[in-house]
């Protein structure tokens, strides 16, 4: 993981809508500080250096509030409407030595043969939840895909994980599967099939009456 | 064939208006790439088709296009060379209402390159803008 910046954070006592959307308009972003049962804290962080560390995909900030520097691990994150801006951001409380559940992307590599017998690869998985400590979360999981033949799948307990990560989703849960292309073709042939050849709907309302 | 409902409960609606923005179904979450729009509007069966015709045909049956819209509600018309009054017209063809954010459609399974040339294509065959956007990851 590579080196943060610490972020100062301010404190806020006003919260609600009118409140964040003038911190928005100030280039302040709202924060909510919790976990380990202590009282939940609202601050607010600098837009441009938040929106940079999660550019970087780094999960621990280090945030200065009230002169007390501490390490902080994002939670969730909002954005508006269209997925670009942050509105607002989740920090939990965490010892360095604790071990945390998170999500992490899975990141397929190298094209597999069934691919080259005329196959489709799909990425059934995107994202595993896994368990490690604060410290060390993976940035993304590297599934090596090149034996896959036509018919075969990769599952998430096949997935190889850094030392001291282990696994918290379905360890049978498929990640990516190769396709045989006819039957992806005889699926949309049915689809088709499927859709309805009547110039107008049928009415829920009327049939209640008829009954 | 364009998309329809199978069953509804009023066959006619007021046009009413567009109003606000997307909060539901306005990230990628079925494939890696997406077509967004940036304005409201409302995209009929026809053309919802006709952009899932031009995203098959442009892929060649590589990877896998998702559909995140479906025309719930019907617009209906007045036949040619009639007087005006008596009554509404009749359902003519059924449309999507789409606010600004809406994901239309999804594309996984294939390189970014080839994602962002189909979902251009199928962005020209729109009645409203849009732009390419890319699944967000934890992290």
């Amino acid at each position: 993981m590579t080196e943060t910046l610490v972020l100062k954070a301010e404190g806020r006592d006003k919260t609600g809508t009118r409140e964040a959307r003038r911190l928005r308009s100030r280039g302040k972003v709202p924060v909510i500080i919790y976990g380990h049962k202590q009282e939940p804290v609202s601050a607010a962080l600098n837009y441009h250096d938040l929106a940079l560390e999660l550019q970087h995909h780094h999960r621990l900030l280090g945030v200065e509030l009230n002169g007390k520097t501490e390490q902080f691990l994002v939670k969730d994150v909002q954005y508006d409407y269209l997925g670009d801006t942050i509105i607002h951001v989740d920090l939990a409380r965490v010892n360095l030595d604790e071990r945390v559940q998170v999500m992490v992307e899975v990141v397929l590599k190298g094209i597999p043969e069934g691919v080259h017998e005329g196959g489709v690869l799909a990425q059934l998985l995107t994202e595993v939840e896994l368990e490690c400590k604060v410290t060390s979360i993976p940035e993304q999981v590297r599934a090596n895909i090149v034996h896959l033949k036509a018919g075969e799948s990769l599952t998430a307990g096949e997935l190889e994980l850094p030392e001291m990560v282990s696994l918290v989703s379905d360890a049978k849960a498929p990640v990516a599967i190769v396709r045989v292309k006819s039957e992806e073709a005889a699926e949309e042939a049915v689809e088709e099939a499927e859709a309805p050849e009547t110039a107008e709907p049928e009415m829920i309302a009327r049939e209640k009456t008829e009954e | 064939m364009a998309l329809m409902p199978k069953r509804v409960k009023y066959r006619k609606y007021q046009r009413g208006r567009i109003k606000g923005n997307a909060t539901r179904g306005n990230f990628v979450s079925f494939g890696e790439f997406g077509l967004q729009s940036l304005g409201p509007g409302r995209i009929s069966g026809r053309q919802i088709e006709a952009g899932r015709v031009a995203a098959t045909h442009f892929l060649h049956r590589e990877g896998k296009v998702f559909i995140r819209i479906f025309p719930h509600r019907s617009v209906s018309s007045k036949p040619l060379e009639t007087r005006m009054g008596k009554g509404k017209g009749e359902p003519d063809y059924w449309v999507a209402h789409i606010k600004p954010g809406t994901i239309i459609y999804e594309i996984g399974g294939v390189p970014e390159d080839v994602a962002r040339a189909a979902l251009n294509r199928v962005a020209h065959k729109m009645p409203v803008r849009c732009r390419f956007v890319k699944r967000r990851h934890v992290g």
